[in-house]
């Protein structure tokens, strides 16, 4: 077991490592990611700050509070666009190309590879934009425990898991139908309820979104934790969640490898 | 010369029916693009003003109602829909870069026209079956749009896409001398996002940038034709958006003209 996770372990600083040359070859892609997301952010920003300029509170936040929620939206969306993003951005063209026979032929996990192989070094320059405007959000907070930030350690990663997992449910559907790009566009709108918070929606809406369908619990619980009183049932949730959620999509990705008929597919 | 128009006109209403072809053969694809992610967009604007005007307990938000909003959130999803270009972009782009282009400069046609007229067949199909959706929720709802106006709010949509086609023309023109010119395209989307008003409405925003944002050409992709069809503005923005979309198209077109030539000419037939 140990063994095995050190062989993956290795293998994966490998291809962070042959990630990262490859993007030093384009440098001019690292200001224009920086540029591209930088409009992202304006956009969620100024959406927010001129709903605010009519109205005191959205769902349970005011304005300081709703600046916090974004700044984890950043930071969360940049961790995910580094590691995962790109991977499974191209698993339809993969599927189109054969290039998903090469992956298959491997000795070694395909989901694994499938999901890790390329990391995108080139957003490391939005994930310092999106947590320089995170310690902005919160230092506009009043008596703010910095304390609470250990919470982002561990709900962090059960974010990342719970994004990958749900995209990565969407993304595989390219083997079942081979020509699915408009299904993934539609993982955009999943993930968009995602960026707002969950107390904006009705309670049964809002169920949904933390259990079912749970992009709900990406950004709105981490932000939760650094906002409001801790709430053990809301923290400890991802926790329950990330291995259903890991399980899932292992099986979802046996599934679909049934329907995945070689290059020609 | 009327030969000639006619022979421009079939050609390309043969480009815009390959366009419809092509789409519709991936129905699934078709109908998600077309129908399921506006309703998905609709629904989330939806949810996001029914909690502004929940935490603003009032009636009315600069002077218009919850149902105001809600109705321009529906119309707004499905003309941004209309009035952006990605997959046509992308492919412009990707024929300059991986020298397809030739098999097309050869022809007797312009690379705008056959991209024009394809961007248009499927924008066209796509508006007649996607408009279904507001104009019913619209009666169903009993939301505020008057449908007297929506043929000339289409029309100045369908205007300004040749803008926005003309801008996808110059990127692809500067797919001759850059590589990864295609991040240019989404940030280039993301900044339109902003602009267009597909957001919230435009009008919302705080003096000068109000009056600034709606005078660009931008501003009548969504935020003009849907505030007209809202009555959130008159028929003079409208006249507005003509003429700052022709505006913008008489300079785009020169700069466009301009950029290719000099890209054709630095071309050398392999791909840039």
């Amino acid at each position: 077991m140990l063994h095995t996770l050190k062989k993956y372990l290795s293998l994966y600083v490998a291809m962070f490592k042959a990630s990262f040359i490859a993007d030093l070859e384009y440098r001019a892609n690292f200001f224009s990611r920086i540029l591209t997301d930088i409009f992202w952010y304006i956009a969620q920003i100024l959406t927010f700050e001129v709903l605010y300029q009519h109205t005191d509170k959205i769902g349970d936040w005011d304005v300081h509070q709703m600046r916090v929620f974004l700044g984890l939206l950043f930071v969360i969306d940049a961790f995910y666009m580094i590691i995962i993003h790109e991977n499974l951005e191209n698993i339809s063209e993969k599927v189109r190309k054969g290039d998903l026979d090469l992956l298959l032929a491997k000795p070694v996990n395909s989901q694994f590879m499938l999901t890790l192989q390329k990391a995108n070094t080139a957003i490391f320059g939005n994930l310092l934009i999106g947590s320089a405007w995170l310690f902005y959000a919160l230092s506009g907070l009043p008596n703010f425990n910095y304390l609470k930030l250990l919470w982002l350690v561990i709900l962090i990663p059960c974010s990342l898991v719970v994004v990958y997992s749900m995209r990565f449910l969407f993304s595989a559907t390219a083997v079942i139908f081979t020509r699915s790009e408009n299904l993934q566009f539609l993982w955009w709108q999943v993930y968009r309820l995602g960026m707002r918070p969950d107390s904006m929606y009705n309670p049964y809406i809002k169920y949904v979104l933390l259990t079912v369908l749970p992009v709900g619990v990406i950004i709105s619980i981490p932000a939760r934790a650094l906002l409001n009183p801790p709430e053990l049932n809301y923290l400890l949730w991802p926790l329950v969640l990330v291995p259903i959620l890991i399980y899932g999509t292992h099986r979802f990705w046996n599934f679909a490898l049934k329907f995945y008929s070689s290059a020609s597919s | 010369m009327k030969k000639s128009f006619a022979v421009f006109l079939k050609r390309n209403l043969a480009f815009a029916n390959l366009a419809v072809v092509t789409n519709l053969e991936y129905r699934l694809n078709y109908f998600v693009d077309a129908i399921v992610q506006p309703i998905l967009t609709t629904g989330i604007e939806i949810l996001l003003w029914v909690a502004v005007f929940k935490g603003a307990q009032t009636e009315t938000i600069a002077g218009f109602s919850r149902e105001s909003y809600l109705s321009y959130a529906l119309w707004s999803a499905f003309f941004a829909r209309i009035a952006t270009s990605w997959m046509y972009e992308f492919r412009m782009i990707e024929e300059v870069s991986s020298g397809t282009i030739n098999s097309l400069i050869v022809r007797p046609m312009s690379f705008y026209e056959y991209y024009l007229s394809q961007l248009m067949g499927y924008k066209i199909v796509t508006t007649m079956i996607s408009l279904i959706v507001p104009v019913a929720a619209s009666y169903l709802f009993d939301l505020p749009a008057m449908f007297t106006r929506l043929p000339l709010a289409t029309l100045l949509c369908f205007y300004y896409l040749i803008l926005v086609h003309t801008i996808s023309f110059i990127i692809s023109s500067a797919a001759f001398h850059f590589t990864k010119i295609s991040s240019i395209t989404v940030a280039k989307n993301l900044f339109f996002w902003i602009l267009m008003g597909e957001l919230f409405p435009l009008d919302l925003l705080p003096e000068p940038y109000k009056t600034t944002i709606i005078s660009l050409p931008f501003a009548s992709g969504v935020f003009i034709p849907v505030g007209y069809i809202t009555g959130r503005i008159g028929v003079e923005t409208v006249y507005t958006g003509f003429i700052s979309v022709t505006i913008g198209l008489i300079v785009l077109n020169i700069l466009g003209a301009y950029l290719w030539k000099r890209g054709l000419d630095s071309y050398a037939g392999t791909g840039a």
